[in-house]
């Protein structure tokens, strides 16, 4: 039983190796998700949630044919980050998310590198017609990413669910290359 | 739903139940469960988001241990009764039997038949030698079950979001055959 495994694509950038998460990523996972960077994401967690977390990442996989892949620098083989497909449940709609585990690894261009791959994947090889980002207003460094990428807050989009305390996030619509081309 | 992947998590069939994969169509019986004071026993209530990442983080525990728990169907009426499976996140003492039960599945025996044919399958598929559930202390329709499967006290496990959990160690394999 042990064979299970996800047959999942993998996609190279110039730097990266994007490709699903695995068990032996919950490390990295865990390292990041039980710091306090991982409060843009509700946490920071437990060692056993973020146990579960991989799950639901994993699960996602599953469950929708599709979801986050865990950015691998190819020079050092390490897991840098997490970006990708995700739609959990609730969500009004599908997004491209992005997350650098350790901020040594900022700056570097490799979130950036990495989602503009995956964006390209979900519009032409999952045939998304939008997607958006979800990010805290706060979240500097995250909406810059989100503009260099030519994604435009959507005032109009709706909003996913959120805790009462929070501020809500803004959404940002990313181009679809049909409308870049034009 | 795709289906991608799950060709790879079995499908069990006993009289009256078939143990198949979570579906995101199982979602709405699980938001009103961990709505309900049935969810005091296993951790306390779940927003609907919370409530669809757990499902899924079920489907990843096939992926990370090659095993995980099953969605319980009744095969007569096609609903979902619960689920069921051996189950062993990274912070429990070993590996468990887990059970959780809709209000509509209850007094018919239909966990016992879920839970016996999931203990079956950890033991003659998995190859478990032992196998233990853990059971809120205040659960005593979840204790009888155990005690009908044979299961018997051994220790408390403490955890921090679920708290106290009697441990109820299940009879082995040997132990089954004689």
């Amino acid at each position: 039983m042990n064979a299970i495994g996800l047959d999942t694509p993998v996609l190279e950038t110039e730097r990266l190796t994007l490709r699903a998460p695995v068990a032996g990523d919950i490390d990295a996972f865990t390292t990041f998700w039980s710091s306090e960077r991982a409060h843009w994401h509700g946490g920071p967690f437990t060692p056993g949630r973020c146990w579960r977390n991989l799950g639901t990442q994993i699960g996602h996989w599953v469950m929708r044919g599709y979801g986050g892949f865990v950015m691998v620098e190819r020079a050092s083989g390490r897991a840098l980050g997490l970006v990708g497909p995700w739609h959990p449940g609730e969500w009004p709609e599908r997004e491209v998310g992005w997350s650098v585990f350790d901020p040594a690894d900022e700056g570097r261009g490799f979130a950036k590198e990495a989602a503009r791959r995956v964006l390209s994947h979900v519009f032409r090889d999952l045939g998304w017609p939008t997607a958006v980002s979800y990010i805290d207003p706060a979240n500097a460094r995250s909406r810059t990413l989100a503009e260099a990428l030519g994604a435009k807050p959507d005032p109009a989009a709706t909003l996913p669910p959120h805790p009462e305390d929070a501020a809500p996030c803004i959404v940002y619509r990313h181009p679809h290359p049909a409308e870049v081309a034009a | 739903m795709s289906g991608l992947h799950n060709r790879e998590i079995p499908t069990l069939e006993t009289e009256r139940l078939i143990l198949r994969p979570h579906r995101e169509a199982d979602l709405a019986d699980w938001i009103a469960f961990y709505a309900s004071d049935r969810a005091a026993h296993v951790g306390g209530f779940k927003d609907r988001d919370e409530v669809w990442r757990g499902l899924v983080a079920g489907l990843g525990h096939w992926i990370l241990r090659g095993y995980g728990m099953w969605a319980v169907e009744e095969k007569a009426t096609g609903l979902l009764c619960g689920r069921v499976g051996p189950h062993c996140p990274v912070d429990w003492p070993e590996p468990e039997i887990g059970w959780l039960l809709l209000e509509r599945a209850e007094g018919r025996g239909i966990a016992l038949e879920a839970a016996l044919a999931a203990r079956r399958y950890a033991y003659e598929t998995l190859g478990w030698h032992t196998a233990i559930s853990l059971i809120s202390a205040a659960n005593t329709r979840s204790l009888a079950l155990a005690e009908r499967m044979g299961a018997r006290p051994d220790g408390i496990f403490h955890h921090g979001r679920y708290g106290e959990m009697p441990i109820y160690r299940h009879p082995s394999p040997a132990e089954l055959a004689a």
